[in-house]
């Protein structure tokens, strides 16, 4: 017993540097799963507000692209309105609200802290449990898939977008239907890898990638970016996509987050068809 | 007491640069990407206890980490580089030892000295971070690349910052 602790006496500053390394690395490890709830990050208190005050300086070397933005949207919201319609026919039709259900909520944040530059990219945004936003919600920007909330304070959120080495998502080409899996190489922040598309897809440069609306996340028909190069390996059935990303992470500012309102639902009911099974 | 407040001050200090600041510029499209934020551990007391270091260096990570969302990615290069200061620190001692009151600085040791101490410990600590982020080892020289180019341009900086907070013998606070 003595020695023992003459032992660990000698070699405690080498001991101590174990323990350490070993609490370091396990919460490396935990948060790199998918869902997990890190308590170490920038939605807290602290480094939330920090991030806050930055960007109030930082927004306003931007405003002149937010602004181009707003305008566009505002453009075409005002074309979808019932003024911008010619009536071409006196019949008159009826609009029944009851047959439609709200699924989709959007939310509108801004993007307070954004990293590109890293393999596990993550951003900040100035909205919070308060506002309604929950870990696993979807977030865009003008329609195009920006990423999902990790996770949640009571006044900020940190959103993993799609250039984040740990994100999946199941996306399909809009021109022939076709699926594939979306997973980012680490490397250029415009461009994002499709895999496991099958060989009858025949996709083509320019063709649109969309969600494909299986998860709760999104809805059906997001814009995620157009084919840039494809090309199917040696011995190998599928398409490997290269895909030129709608969204531009080095000038995101406004996002909106989705908020689906049906799918607990849906995770419900596929949870107990999934629990049946086993 | 005073002494070790300024020491922690200057710890939240850089962290705080390096995370407003520094991971916001984007160098070379994002291949360079300096880790300023280790001054404040290299320039502890070269006297300091390992115990003491090492306590230090987590706590510097956990704040890095905070900043970032990664984890315990920059705690645990934070270990790594305040486990090896005091080897290194002794790998280049002068042959009659420090000079009590000596500090980690250009001035004080000279341009040689610094470049040893402040690059091999810069390099292990981007070394460990980089490899840490990707966890593989495939595109291997590009990475390397990352890392000599990074540590470099870190090692830059705190000459700069040195010079920038030092304004006489008697102030002790950069």
């Amino acid at each position: 017993m003595r020695s023992l602790w003459q032992l660990i006496f000698r070699y405690h500053v080498f001991l101590l540097f174990l323990a350490l390394q070993g609490v370091a690395i396990t919460l490396l490890v935990r948060s790199n799963s998918f869902h997990h709830h890190t308590w170490l990050s920038s939605s807290n208190r602290v480094t939330g507000a920090l991030y806050a005050r930055r960007a109030v300086v930082s927004e306003y070397l931007r405003l002149q692209s937010v602004n181009e933005e707003l305008a566009r949207e505002n453009a075409l919201l005002k074309s979808e309105r019932p003024a911008a319609f010619l009536k071409l026919s006196d019949n008159m039709y009826l609009h029944n609200d009851t047959v439609h259900l709200r699924r989709y909520e959007y939310t509108t944040g801004k993007v307070i802290n954004n990293s590109i530059n890293r393999p596990k990219n993550y951003l900040t945004i100035d909205r919070g449990s308060r506002n309604g936003i929950d870990v696993g919600m979807g977030v865009v920007n003008n329609g195009a898939v920006v990423g999902i909330v990790k996770d949640v304070s009571e006044h900020f959120a940190v959103v993993m977008p799609l250039i984040n080495t740990g994100f999946r998502l199941s996306v399909k080409l809009k021109r022939t239907n076709a699926f594939g899996s979306l997973e980012w190489d680490g490397g250029d922040p415009t461009l994002i890898r499709m895999n496991d598309v099958p060989r009858y897809a025949n996709p083509l440069k320019g063709d649109t990638v969309v969600t494909t609306g299986y998860s709760a996340y999104y809805p059906e028909g997001m814009l995620v970016g157009t084919v840039d190069s494809y090309r199917i390996p040696e011995g190998e059935n599928f398409y490997e996509i290269d895909i030129r990303l709608a969204t531009e992470y080095y000038r995101l500012s406004y996002v909106d987050v989705i908020r689906n309102l049906l799918a607990e639902e849906q995770i419900e009911l596929e949870n107990a068809v999934a629990n049946d099974d086993d | 007491m005073i002494e070790g407040l300024r020491h922690i001050g200057r710890i939240v200090f850089f962290v705080t640069v390096q995370g407003l600041i520094l991971n916001r510029m984007d160098l070379w499209q994002g291949y360079i990407l300096p880790a300023l934020y280790i001054y404040g551990i290299l320039m502890l007391p070269i006297t300091t206890p390992r115990v003491v270091l090492l306590l230090a260096g987590f706590g510097t990570g956990m704040l890095m980490d905070m900043f970032t969302n990664t984890g315990g990615l920059h705690t645990s290069a934070c270990l790594l580089l305040a486990f090896f200061q005091p080897l290194v620190l002794r790998v280049l001692s002068p042959r009659e030892g420090y000079e009590s009151g000596q500090r980690q600085t250009v001035m004080d040791l000279g341009w040689g000295w610094f470049f040893a101490y402040a690059g091999s410990l810069t390099f292990v600590h981007h070394f460990w971070l980089f490899f840490m982020e990707q966890l593989r080892f495939t595109p291997f020289f590009s990475t390397v690349g990352k890392v000599l180019l990074s540590a470099l341009t870190t090692v830059v900086l705190m000459i700069i910052s040195q010079y920038l907070g030092y304004s006489g013998k008697d102030r002790r606070n950069s």
